[in-house]
């Protein structure tokens, strides 16, 4: 009977103190208000090196091609876990100075991000049709102008469904932090849950945490898309 | 002259497009520009503003030469309209935008004259009402006489136009014809890339049949039309006519 199965299922999951939850709402909030530091600045920094190294991937400069493929392949290419991992710990032997962990954790979401909005922009701006730019160069306006009047805008409205993918990634890859001890969500919850032997509970209340940031995110990004089109 | 072209050649690697192209146009002069496809008049056309490297060769505009390193080719490019085939009007801007961009920014005009100036050739275009319109908003035959004002409102000394029709329904492209011949009246030099024979014979001060890269037969309409004298072009016109 897998009808009453599930049911029975079910309602052993409300032998969970779910309501205990609510002690440990002011340290979730607190994670929330880490999580979305390191978001939204690490975010902003990737989304500037994706847009330089996006554009430096198109250059006709062999060297400024170089450089930008070997930072996308290379921070594509390794886990976030050890690039924070290596800006936290290995870094500062190298540069002879402490990064603090948030500034470490924005750091990696940046730079992180940054490779795969690269490639997102690369391939916006290749989409927009090589008309586009003939009929810009062809009234007289320079490159640059025809890039940032013509063929950018274009290309930023095809850039918005795959940054939203992209957005939503990186925010949950801030849940890998915690190890560089960046006091975000699921450092907050780990804290939590292991004091008080209720990981189900806190777990659960994290990712609906996550699942509240991840839609408005995707609802703002819809409004947005629609704004841009004609 | 206005423009003078000197053994141009072009190769896209090892294919070589023109073999050799020597044409000068006289300013207020209509060329018409005919000959099968892949033979290099789009090519030759493009040449002219530099939408093409120059392989080698000589195009000089205006008195400036392309190939001198000090020309400042967007200077120059501001004397020259193109129509291109596809119409390339710029879709995230309003038909009032996409003419008054290039003003704006390159010729760095007030807003109010700029404005002025758009709606003075949407009327001579016959889209006066259509200024506050999105390119995806009108047919092919008004997008393609938008791209013609877009171009006139640099106020160039010259119009390039690539295959203006071809990209039109049939019953769209006496519209866009119309426009050119009241541009040519008005005195302005064009060389216009067409496989319009009718529009050719009746606005052409000059036709170029071209063909595999090179200028075959040049003359007057009546010339060409009427008497071609070589066999390829004679075989040409058959098919076409």
């Amino acid at each position: 009977m897998p009808a009453v199965l599930w049911k029975e299922d079910m309602s052993r999951l409300a032998q969970f103190n779910w309501l205990g939850v609510i002690d440990y709402i002011p340290a979730l909030l607190q994670g929330l208000y880490y999580t979305l530091l390191v978001s939204v600045i690490g975010l902003i920094i990737g989304f500037v090196l994706g847009a330089v190294f996006g554009l430096g991937r198109i250059s006709r400069s062999k060297i400024v091609y170089g450089i930008s493929t070997a930072y996308i392949e290379l921070l594509r290419g390794t886990p976030v876990l050890v690039q924070a991992i290596w800006i936290y710990f290995a870094l500062p032997l190298i540069i002879g100075f402490n990064i603090p962990s948030l500034t470490a954790g924005i750091i990696v979401i940046g730079l992180n991000s940054g490779a795969y909005i690269a490639e997102i922009v690369r391939g916006a701006v290749q989409s927009v049709e090589k008309g586009q730019m003939e009929a810009g160069r062809s009234l007289g306006l320079s490159q640059h102008l025809t890039m940032r009047y013509v063929i950018w805008p274009q290309a930023f409205k095809r850039m918005i469904p795959p940054l939203g993918n992209q957005f939503i990634i990186s925010i949950k890859d801030t849940s890998l932090l915690s190890v560089i001890l960046v006091p975000e969500l699921i450092f907050q919850g780990r804290l939590v849950a292991s004091n008080h032997f209720n990981a189900v509970e806190i777990y659960t209340t994290v990712a609906v945490f996550y699942l509240v940031i991840t839609l408005t995110l995707s609802k703002v990004l819809n409004v947005m898309e629609k704004r841009l089109t004609h | 002259m206005i423009i003078h072209v000197a053994d141009l050649h072009k190769s896209f690697g090892d294919n070589e497009v023109l073999s050799g192209i020597d044409c000068d146009v006289e300013p207020q002069e209509v060329v018409c520009v005919i000959g099968p496809s892949g033979s290099g008049k789009s090519t030759f056309l493009r040449c002219l503003n530099m939408l093409e490297e120059i392989t080698s060769g000589e195009v000089v505009i205006d008195g400036k030469s392309l190939t001198d390193r000090q020309t400042n080719i967007n200077e120059v490019r501001t004397e020259i309209g193109m129509v291109f085939q596809q119409f390339n009007l710029f879709p995230h801007m309003s038909v009032l935008e996409n003419i008054s961009l290039a003003p704006l920014k390159v010729r760095s005009l007030s807003a109010e004259a700029v404005r002025d100036r758009a709606s003075k050739l949407l009327d001579k275009v016959g889209l006066g009402d259509k200024a506050d319109a999105y390119p995806a908003q009108l047919s092919g035959g008004q997008q393609q006489r938008v791209a013609i004002a877009r171009a006139l409102a640099m106020e160039p000394k010259m119009m390039l136009f690539d295959e203006p029709t071809s990209a039109l329904d049939p019953e769209l492209v006496g519209e866009v014809l119309a426009v050119m011949k009241q541009l040519a009246e008005e005195g302005m030099t064009m060389v216009v890339v067409t496989h319009e024979m009718g529009f050719a014979s009746e606005v052409a001060d000059r036709v170029l049949f071209m063909d595999g890269g090179v200028i075959v037969e040049e003359g007057t309409p009546e010339q060409i039309f009427k008497a071609p004298k070589s066999e390829r072009t004679k075989s040409f016109l058959n098919k076409v006519l």
